[in-house]
């Protein structure tokens, strides 16, 4: 039911979201692969345009192998870029195994690039050889907390309706299974959001 | 009727020039009728009368019944519309795209894109490029991964809504490998959207923004622009804003000028030219400039003024608009179009070419039906 809604506002974003074309990677594309320095900018960006980050930082520990993460915005990515995310290590990606605690991660949490914590999903949009050279294009969502308005209507968020089939027929053939929800997403403000589109370092 | 079945009616009137209609509906109909009204009140020799469209048939085409007869009693003949008649379309996720189709050459003067075979686009679709290089150096990379609206010249032509006759641009020849064209079979998911530009005019306080697809803004709601440097106009950019940092620069627009051009009220002084003659050398990770709708009255939805009480936005904004599936929209809202529904095309009588699947300047109705029994 709550996939619904997730495909839908993430065409909404997708449509209403202005775009920075990845430009810190090496393949030679428009956008390119993502590079930190293209992590970097998007959460200076955003820091200079006074949006509000989704989490505080974890305070380094004393435990191997870890190191402390910052506070952060939150990039909504494709499972299809771990590889490239992995690719980033030592140069700035920080795993979420290697967080100082894991008690704050969420289970979609793949690790963070500076401000900035990684959420993939197989859901994310991905633009089939939409690219200057042929490649996948990939949008990355990065989010301050005051970018979007989400409005359901009419004072009720969700329904899922369910008819079995004995009411749906004399023959009880056809069964009813249907989900309704009234909702309208605004941009509040555009400075808080980026669409950070990227391809792959391969293809 | 039954438990599933689906039905719908309406009406619309041709323009003078004709434009392929859009009928937005909660479903994708397995049939369609459409009844020319002023054949009937107003008979005249070739206009159609009525036409059919079943699923069993092709997409694209229409059974049609027109007047063969130049004076009364006023007598029909039917005929078939092989091309540009009755399709539908399902629009369930976004950034579809359509095969890739080999660019053969580019004429800059014109702006105009050839195809190495027939492209089957019309006038109004909106496209991707890709690759678009002659050599490493030369070509029209610049407009790569930008969606761009067509004006159809020919079987294999069309023109984008932008001027690259300047001089960082080059003309494409020989069919070069890697240069594609693709059709973006639901450019306008939600509306209003992301917009690119192709131009800014900048006169006074007057500044027109010209889009390279339909804007689908209404006059009153606030816009922001994202201007990378190497294009000008950065004073246009909501951030940063000099006199009260972290707080965004929005303005309203004060006109629309066509579907794909708008005017803002900007700044008295102090914004610089824009220019789009982008080097090919910027081309990797190249942003290219944008403008959003933000805040207040996204909607397209207009005060109340009589008629219906609370018509659906329609879009484009400017002319030859369809009706969305929504009611009415809250302001502030963007509107949903990740819409079903048939679209009815420009298409001709394969035997009598007279007779034209949209007689212009006639007033049709439209059933489309969803069945549960096919």
């Amino acid at each position: 039911m709550a996939s619904s809604e997730d495909i839908i506002l993430r065409d909404y974003v997708l449509s209403a979201a202005s775009v920075i074309n990845a430009a810190g990677g090496n393949n030679g594309d428009n956008p390119t692969n993502l590079g930190v320095s293209d992590f970097s900018l998007v959460a200076a960006t955003l820091d200079t345009n006074n949006a509000y980050k989704f989490m505080s930082g974890i305070e380094g520990m004393d435990r191997f192998g870890t190191g402390p993460v910052r506070s952060a915005y939150f990039m909504l990515s494709s499972t299809e870029l771990q590889p490239d995310f992995d690719g980033l290590t030592g140069s700035g990606f920080l795993s979420q195994w290697n967080y100082p605690t894991n008690a704050s991660a969420l289970p979609s949490e793949y690790g963070s690039v500076f401000n900035i914590r990684i959420l993939v999903s197989s859901e994310a949009p991905v633009a089939r050889a939409a690219s200057a050279n042929d490649r996948d294009v990939y949008y990355n969502f990065v989010f301050g907390k005051q970018a979007l308005t989400h409005i359901n209507q009419d004072g009720y968020s969700m329904n899922l309706i369910y008819r079995d089939p004995y009411y749906s027929g004399m023959l009880a053939q056809n069964a009813t299974l249907a989900v309704k929800f009234a909702q309208a997403q605004a941009l509040t403000q555009d400075t808080a959001v980026r669409n950070l589109a990227a391809t792959r370092s391969g293809n | 009727m039954t438990e599933y079945s689906r039905c719908a009616k309406g009406s619309f009137t041709v323009a003078a020039s004709p434009v392929v209609q859009v009928i937005n509906l909660p479903f994708q109909p397995t049939l369609v009728h459409l009844r020319n009204q002023t054949a009937f009140s107003t008979p005249a020799q070739y206009a159609l009368v009525e036409a059919w469209w079943d699923s069993s048939m092709s997409q694209g085409t229409a059974d049609i019944e027109y007047i063969e007869a130049a004076s009364a009693p006023w007598i029909p003949a039917v005929d078939y519309v092989s091309t540009g008649g009755i399709s539908t379309f399902s629009c369930g996720q976004a950034l579809q795209f359509g095969p890739q189709m080999q660019v053969a050459s580019t004429t800059k003067a014109t702006s105009t894109i050839t195809t190495a075979s027939a492209h089957g686009l019309s006038t109004g679709d909106v496209v991707i490029l890709e690759g678009m290089y002659q050599t490493s150096t030369t070509g029209i990379p610049q407009l790569s991964n930008i969606p761009w609206k067509v004006t159809v010249t020919g079987s294999t032509t069309f023109t984008i809504n932008f001027n690259f006759n300047q001089s960082n641009y080059s003309n494409l020849s020989a069919s070069p490998t890697g240069a594609y064209v693709r059709k973006v079979l639901c450019p306008y998911l939600y509306l209003p959207g992301v917009d690119y530009i192709s131009a800014i005019s900048i006169s006074g306080t007057s500044i027109a923004v010209t889009t390279s697809t339909n804007h689908n803004y209404v006059v009153g709601q606030e816009v922001a622009f994202r201007i990378p440097a190497a294009f000008g106009s950065v004073e246009l950019n909501s951030l940063p804003n000099s006199s009260i940092p972290g707080s965004p620069i929005y303005y309203y627009v004060s006109a629309v000028n066509s579907n794909t051009q708008f005017t803002i009220t900007g700044p008295s002084t102090g914004v610089s030219a824009f220019t789009s003659n982008i080097a090919v050398s910027s081309v990797p990770g190249l942003t290219w400039a944008q403008v959003v709708a933000v805040g207040d009255v996204n909607t397209g939805g207009t005060p109340y003024s009589g008629g219906n009480l609370y018509p659906s936005p329609s879009f484009p904004t400017s002319s030859g608009g369809a009706a969305t599936i929504n009611g009415p929209a809250i302001s502030g809202a963007f509107v949903n179009n990740t819409s079903q529904g048939f679209t009815i095309g420009l298409g001709i009588g394969t035997v009598q070419t007279s007779a034209l699947l949209l007689t212009a300047s006639s007033t049709y109705t439209w059933e489309a039906f969803y069945y549960d029994i096919n």
